[in-house]
């Protein structure tokens, strides 16, 4: 699909995802308990005016949501946590860490206080926070969040889940770039032995190959090239079985980051 | 197409809004819920879709945004004969309204409903395929209209740059006032109007007042002079949606009526102006028609005729009005007027084919004229009296507007003054 076609089919997206948003504002309004679908509309055409490289509109949808949510009398507790986490993701991938930071606190904080435990919600903030800590350099406080996150993927989907492998990877990364290179050994080891044996359905495709890389990474610090070439031919070879049709790939839980930058 | 969208805001701006749309129905051959009333006035018309999207049952739907922070004349909107008319999902009302505090409307309760304004003028603008750009209707002396109503001017402005922005602005007049606070809310709004928009109409209420009671000869009724600004903007308008010889869009305006940047603030007269109630057509030889046009009480703000002179002028005819007759009175109506010695160019003239109901012709002049500095000085002189004795600043204060940001308001709107005084 050359630019101007992709350009064009975002445009048809975001003008039939602002009629559904229109749709959905008009239902709100006739039936507040209709709200939820409101902010899952908001969320579609906010996401694709993000991709069309419209910072404030997309912003202004999530304060949109934000606002509406508030003006109830007992606003849903799992709604306004999303809410805030989806307006830090935004803030989060426009690179403005300040202001990702804060609001995916302010979700940790309300789903504290409103009692929204046991979310994917809750751990992918606490995954999210992380990541911004660490580009913050505030390692000690990445790896907390981390583990946090690890706990409640694993309490919630079990150890062998994508989730935890996908926090496995990211303390992989936090490890070595603070030169902790057996730890994150450890992790990336973990991380591989979830992803090879993940059912078909569960699998992200690129995610083993990043595994692999990142192995050959630490395993070149650690001085052991020949496994280190070994597993640079892995992620070869596994990249290559790689579907690369151009279809896009099955959209991963709304908002879990995952570190690719070793 | 060329779309227009209409955002009405506060009491005022929604009671304009009101009686507007009622008359572009008529205009345009639909009743009241934007069914089609009359099959040709459809097929004769070609431009429908500047203030209209078609939805599937054919029904047209204004392209407008109404927004307020008290629920009661939209409620009346909802609730009466054009309650199917307006989209439900482009109305917004909130609680609990302004109190005709410009820094409540702007910042307070402004900044809550501000993104959702926002969201919805987006939705409405991707219903378009080439926007020219926005008409606000607002009073500037109200707490919703004025200080809502700029944080929206200042919003689009950042949201749309290119788009043009012409705003309706009604100003108070103590004659028929409603707050004490007024002049503080019209140099606040007037301030983001000269830095945010291309062209401000201004409806001086004093000037309505005074027009509206000639014509009836009894107290007009906010009402009376809503309807006198509905007849303005249909006809400011009528050029956009009518077929004509001469078109004019929002750009023409714009080149023509705006000799210096900033000075975009403009006063525009109807004719022929006769009472609402009359059953017949009204119909006027052009010769009497162009005069009215220009006459100077008949002019919607209390302009400064004798030190003033005119920058530019715009005139569009409508209705049954032949070219030749066009040229010839209004060159002469051109040598009476008193232009700025460098200003030699004409009236730009545009006609449209269509009147408004009840009339057979009509004649709009829109001007921009250096004696509105006397508005402006009007209101600079109630600003001074109060700022000075720091009366009611403690309520702009508590709501985030400081005395350095009034006094800064007050040295822009004084600066726009002095400017027009010196263009003549």
């Amino acid at each position: 699909m050359n630019t101007e076609g992709a350009a064009s089919t975002l445009e048809k997206q975001i003008s039939s995802a602002s009629r559904s948003v229109e749709d959905a504002r008009r239902r709100a309004h006739l039936d507040p308990a209709r709200l939820g679908d409101l902010v899952e509309q908001i969320n579609v055409l906010a996401e694709l005016r993000s991709q069309e490289g419209d910072f404030h509109k997309a912003e202004s949808l999530y304060r949109e949501a934000l606002s509406r949510i508030q003006e109830v009398k007992m606003p849903d507790p799992e709604l306004l946590v999303g809410v805030y986490s989806l307006l830090a993701y935004l803030y989060d991938r426009w690179s403005k860490l300040e202001e990702a930071a804060a609001y995916y606190k302010k979700a940790l904080e309300l789903g504290e206080k409103l009692g929204v435990h046991d979310s994917d919600k809750v751990a992918t903030v606490k995954n999210n926070l992380a990541m911004i800590h660490k580009n913050m350099r505030d390692y000690d406080g990445a790896a907390k969040y981390y583990h946090e996150a690890a706990d409640e993927f694993r309490h919630l989907h079990g150890e062998n889940s994508s989730c935890v492998a996908s926090v496995y990877n990211n303390l992989g990364v936090l490890h070595y770039q603070i030169l902790e290179v057996d730890r994150a050994l450890d992790m990336h080891i973990k991380a591989m032995r979830i992803r090879e044996n993940l059912p078909p359905a569960d699998r992200e495709a690129g995610d083993l190959a990043q595994t692999y890389t990142n192995l050959g990474a630490v395993y070149k610090a650690l001085g052991d090239f020949q496994k280190a070439q070994e597993y640079v031919e892995k992620a070869r070879s596994e990249s290559a079985s790689v579907n690369h049709s151009g279809m896009p790939s099955r959209r991963r839980s709304a908002a879990l980051l995952l570190d690719k930058t070793a | 197409m060329r779309e227009i969208l209409s955002i009405h805001v506060g009491q005022c701006g929604n009671q304009i809004a009101d009686r507007f749309w009622r008359l572009i129905l008529k205009e345009h051959g639909l009743t009241e819920s934007g069914a089609v009333a009359d099959q040709a006035a459809i097929k004769n018309n070609t431009n429908q879709e500047v203030f209209f999207h078609k939805v599937r049952e054919g029904k047209y739907v204004p392209r407008a945004v109404l927004v307020d922070l008290e629920p009661g004349v939209i409620a009346r909107i909802e609730g009466g004969e054009m309650a199917e008319l307006f989209d439900a999902g482009s109305i917004i009302r909130k609680l609990p309204g302004a109190a005709n505090n410009w820094a409540r409307g702007y910042n307070v309760e402004g900044e809550r409903v501000i993104d959702q304004i926002m969201n919805t003028i987006d939705s409405a603008v991707e219903k378009t395929q080439a926007l020219q750009g926005f008409l606000i209707t607002h009073s500037i002396g109200g707490g919703s209209g004025s200080g809502l109503g700029s944080l929206i001017i200042e919003r689009l402005r950042k949201a749309y740059p290119k788009k043009k922005i012409f705003t309706f602005s009604v100003c108070p007049s103590p004659l028929i006032s409603d707050a004490a606070v007024e002049p503080y809310n019209a140099i606040l709004t007037l301030q983001k109007i000269r830095e945010n928009a291309d062209c401000a109409v201004i409806l001086d209420n004093q000037a309505l007042f005074r027009i509206a009671k000639q014509r009836l000869q009894r107290t007009p009724t906010y009402m009376d002079l809503n309807h006198i600004v509905a007849l303005i903007m249909s006809s400011i308008t009528a050029s956009l949606r009518f077929p004509g010889r001469l078109n004019t869009d929002l750009n023409e305006y714009v080149t023509n009526l705006v000799p210096f940047p900033g000075n975009h603030f403009l006063t525009a007269s109807f004719a022929p102006m006769r009472s609402t109630h009359s059953e017949s057509v009204v119909r006027t030889n052009f010769g009497d028609l162009a005069r009215e046009t220009f006459m100077e009480e008949n002019f919607t703000a209390e302009i400064d005729w004798k030190s003033g002179v005119y920058l530019a002028a715009c005139a569009l005819f409508r209705g049954e009005v032949k070219a030749k007759e066009v040229d010839e009175n209004m060159a002469a109506i051109r040598k009476i007027l008193n232009f700025a010695s460098y200003v030699p160019t004409g009236i730009k003239i545009g006609l449209a084919e269509t009147a408004p109901e009840g009339f057979a012709s009509a004649g709009l002049a829109l001007v921009n004229h250096t004696g509105i500095a006397a508005v402006f000085e009007r209101l600079l002189g109630q600003f001074d009296i109060m700022f000075d004795n720091h009366a009611y600043t403690h309520w702009y204060e508590g709501a985030g507007v400081s005395r350095a940001m009034m006094q800064s308001a007050r040295e822009t709107v004084g600066e726009l003054a002095k400017s027009y005084r010196e263009a003549g």
